[in-house]
């Protein structure tokens, strides 16, 4: 067959033309898109390594989440903080200790695991307040610690991290409250499954979801000997957490230090823990009945109590019983932004909908008059 | 009445429907009273058929509430849609050419077959870490590039390769040179191919947008929008959102097909 | 203008010899028939002539000319049609022309013209799916002649009709011809078809192909197809053939 190369290379010069023409045309529907009114902030569910990195090629503008990816993006020179948490709301409550319903009604001893289970929180609260002091015996400890929970190479970010977040074992009942009104202020319930819950106000959800007896029985006993309180019969614990969060360090303190075995309890790790976030880990842990104990941001436990809950069956009920931390989240951004404004119409990285930073995140926003899209 | 009349097929196909809907709220509402559930599936969580009704008419357009601003299933088709065109125009533009260079030249058959015979066996999904990775932008569009082009590639060359050789001896005794018999028996011969190429292309286009949009985060799209959804718990508007999906896709398969009819008369 | 001449032209396919030393020439205006049994090579000729092969040894000249590569002053009308399916038959006919870059108000006139000739109008917008056999080898007849051919190759024209429609496209093949008056070379399987329309038949041999007698047809036309002259012919042509035909199925 003849070949006339010079064709060939006419035709191959028009494709290329077109197809340049192309990405053109299609690149302007794409841009006329976003002009219109007031660019929201697009809010995109990614995991949090994955936002430090796209931060530092540049394919999202900023991202919210918790520590240590926010040091993380910092040390690298990614980014810069632009709000702590703290700035959007003044301790506000962040991870807490919940149980799952269904394992407490069919364990005999539940209540008094999660008097230790508080205990626990307590001393290991106590414990990384003190170590945080760089010239405590136990800093470099503690260091060590939030390194390894924390998937930390450096030492530097790891102490940023724990700086950020303020470790804390009491429940608060008022700012739950103010959670469960923002989250329905935001319009994240689903209307059918709240008139279900048969809860008349955010109060009373608050208070039917957060008990302060354990933290009580914990605080009584502050001071004992572990082997004292022990249980007599030791258990096993199936145990949720989510991934590197440094908001639980305090678990992962107790757990390493050896002090849920000298109470009497055997942490395993429960199937698909540790979780991507905590709208999976109510879901396919506490819901699916494999997580009996765990530790996740205190939205996901408001929303998904409702969103996911069977309430023929109650199969998504939790209990919190202990704080975990406040604050602790930051917003990143690159170094080009100087306000929450500057981000309209530009992609900000998130855990997902549903989480503390997507609420968080929303709340900061709705100061500023800005939208946000998720 | 004949058993393929149109009344009747229609009548059957209603039935099906509505059977198939009547099979799905049972199915939902005995798992949900503990008489009967499938092992391993948490079949009372499924919205039933009513209640994923309101939920799509529900969540159809872009609301707001306070500062959050939840883009309507409009806008989300609409995204997943546009990237759809995008990928298949640059698919269909790259795929036509190369499957004629290939299928009519034995030299470009030559070069290029071993490439596109291994490439063409990597699932448009082996490709989304790549493009996460690679791509600054335009990720998911890639994909779908990636699931349209060989379907259509393929398709032309086999077009152009049952192209009649009698017809192009015609052309040739007619006067027709090299370009000619190309333009005016090879791609109208190929056409019908092209076309089919084409609608299977879409068919995998559409298919591995959602995927991609799962997995390539982008702030809107179908594919996003279930696994947000899914992420809030609203099963009602993610089942919703994925009968759009399907129903959008056999809509698009519905006008290629019109589309042939329209514009490749000659064949029954 | 339309002279043919084969000087010794013979075609190897992979070593099989189709056609050998073949001498034979079609004079301008002259309508000639090329009879032979199965497999003698008749085809062969035709795409010799028309440049779709090249002979692998020996010479063919048009008009003095030398034919290397495809022969553009050639009409060729094949056994199955051979139209373009997703072209009207208005269409069909003014590809040649189109194909040489004709404008297109002179593509109509020419379609026009030729749609007239082969009696097909009314139909210019049909396709081919919707033609009987007949209908389909007019528009095949009149695209060949759309493309202003020195020379007519016709390779069993008629051969997939009923005898009723083949009968009648004879006839209206010569009223065309002879309306246009162009050189033509006809291959036929059919004796009777050849003494009703050629000037000259020539009967091959079996395989290798080559000339093995060659009948001047001296009647006037319009034939009678059962005239006592036409049936002297036949017999005498059958003659010879039927040597050949045994032969040729002791080849096989």
């Amino acid at each position: 067959m003849m070949i006339d190369y010079t064709k060939i290379m006419k035709t191959s010069f028009n494709i290329l033309l077109v197809i340049i023409l192309a990405v053109f045309v299609a690149g302007c529907l794409e841009s006329k898109k976003t002009q219109e009114s007031i660019e929201p902030i697009n809010l995109v569910k990614m995991d949090g390594q994955g936002a430090v990195q796209r931060l530092g090629t540049g394919e999202i503008a900023g991202f919210i989440y918790w520590e240590p990816y926010p040091s993380t993006a910092i040390t690298k020179g990614y980014g810069k903080p632009l709000l702590y948490s703290g700035d959007i709301w003044k301790e506000h409550p962040c991870c807490v200790i919940a149980y799952n319903y269904n394992w407490r009604k069919n364990t005999r001893n539940a209540d008094d695991i999660l008097k230790r289970v508080a205990l626990m929180q307590l001393r290991s609260v106590e414990y990384i307040n003190k170590a945080k002091n760089s010239g405590s015996p136990d800093h470099e400890e503690l260091i060590n610690f939030s390194m390894e929970f924390g998937g930390l190479s450096d030492r530097q970010t790891a102490n940023m991290s724990i700086n950020d977040v303020e470790f804390v074992y009491r429940n608060d009942i008022p700012k739950e409250t103010t959670f469960i009104e923002r989250i329905q202020d935001f319009g994240i319930f689903d209307p059918g499954k709240w008139n279900q819950s048969g809860y008349k106000n955010a109060s009373d959800y608050a208070n039917s979801l957060v008990t302060n007896q354990y933290v009580e029985w914990a605080l009584a006993n502050k001071d004992a000997n572990l082997k004292d309180v022990a249980l007599k019969e030791p258990v096993t614990i199936r145990y949720g957490y989510l991934v590197n969060d440094i908001h639980e360090l305090p678990f992962y303190v107790a757990w390493r230090k050896g002090w849920y075995s000298d109470v009497g309890i055997n942490i395993t790790l429960a199937e698909g823990a540790p979780f991507q976030n905590g709208a999976f880990e109510m879901q396919k842990g506490f819901k699916s009945g494999t997580v009996d104990i765990g530790s996740l941001g205190i939205p996901p436990v408001i929303i998904h109590r409702i969103n996911s809950n069977d309430f023929s069956k109650d199969d998504a009920r939790v209990g919190v019983i202990a704080g975990m931390n406040d604050e602790g989240s930051v917003i990143v951004v690159a170094n080009n932004i100087s306000s929450l404004k500057d981000l309209g119409g530009k992609a900000v990285g998130y855990p997902g909908p549903g989480t503390i930073q997507h609420v968080l995140f929303l709340m900061a926003a709705d100061k500023e008059g800005l939208k946000v899209s998720y | 009445m004949k058993s393929n009349s149109p009344g009747r097929v229609l009548f059957i196909n209603v039935v099906s429907l509505i059977s198939f809907l009547i099979l799905w709220h049972a199915l939902v509402i005995l798992a949900r009273n503990d008489i009967f559930n499938i092992p391993f599936m948490r079949l009372r969580d499924v919205p039933t058929p009513i209640e994923t009704w309101y939920a799509l008419t529900g969540a159809l357009f872009t609301q707001t509430h306070g500062p959050g601003l939840t883009y309507g299933i409009v806008d989300h088709t609409e995204a997943s849609l546009l990237r759809v065109i995008q990928g298949g125009i640059v698919a269909f533009v790259v795929g036509v050419p190369v499957g004629i260079g290939v299928g009519y030249s034995k030299l470009i058959g030559n070069i290029l077959n071993p490439i596109i015979e291994i490439i063409r066996n990597m699932p448009p999904m082996a490709w989304i870490p790549l493009a996460i990775f690679i791509l600054v932008t335009g990720g998911s569009i890639f994909i779908v590039f990636i699931g349209m082009v060989f379907p259509i590639i393929l398709n032309t060359i086999h077009g152009v390769k049952s192209t009649d050789p009698r017809l192009i001896d015609a052309a040739k005794t007619l006067g027709a040179s090299g370009s000619k018999i190309v333009t005016m028996v090879v791609i109208p011969s190929a056409l019908p191919s092209i076309i089919a190429g084409l609608r299977i292309g879409l068919g995998v286009g559409w298919m591995a947008i959602v995927a991609a949009e799962m997995v390539i985060r982008s702030p809107i799209g179908l594919g996003y929008f279930i696994w947000n959804m899914g992420d809030l718990g609203r099963y009602a508007e993610m089942v919703a959102g994925m009968i759009v999906i399907g129903v959008i896709g056999y809509i698009m398969n519905i006008s290629i097909l019109l589309l042939q009819k329209r514009f490749v008369k000659w064949v029954d | 203008m339309g002279r043919l001449v084969l000087h010794d032209v013979s075609k190897n396919f992979n070593g099989f010899l189709a056609v050998d030393r073949l001498n034979f020439e079609v004079a301008n205006g002259e309508f000639v028939c090329l009879l032979g049994p199965s497999g003698c090579g008749k085809t062969t000729i035709l795409r010799l002539v028309a440049g779709l092969d090249t002979p692998s040894a020996g010479e063919i000249f048009l008009d003095g000319k030398k034919i290397t590569g495809v022969n553009k002053e050639c009409g060729f009308v094949f056994q199955e049609y051979a139209l373009f399916p997703w072209r009207t038959v208005r269409e069909n006919i003014e590809f040649g022309p189109q194909a040489k870059g004709m404008p297109k108000d002179e593509l109509g006139k020419i379609s026009q013209r030729y749609i007239d000739l082969v009696g097909l109008r009314g139909f210019e917008n049909h396709y081919p799916r919707d033609l009987s056999g007949g209908m389909k080898q007019r528009v095949g007849i009149a695209r060949a002649y759309a493309n202003n051919p020195k020379l007519l190759l016709m390779d069993e024209p008629f051969g997939a009709l009923d005898a009723q429609t083949r009968n009648l496209m004879q006839g209206e093949l010569l009223r065309i011809w002879e309306n246009e008056h162009i050189s033509a070379l006809f291959v036929t399987h059919s004796v009777e078809e050849a003494v009703y329309l050629a000037d000259r038949v020539i009967v091959m041999s079996a395989r290798p192909g080559t000339v093995k007698e060659v009948f001047n047809i001296s009647l006037p036309r319009p034939r009678v197809r059962t005239s006592p002259e036409a049936n002297i012919f036949r017999d005498s042509i059958l003659k010879s053939l039927g040597a050949e035909i045994t032969r040729a199925a002791a080849i096989k």
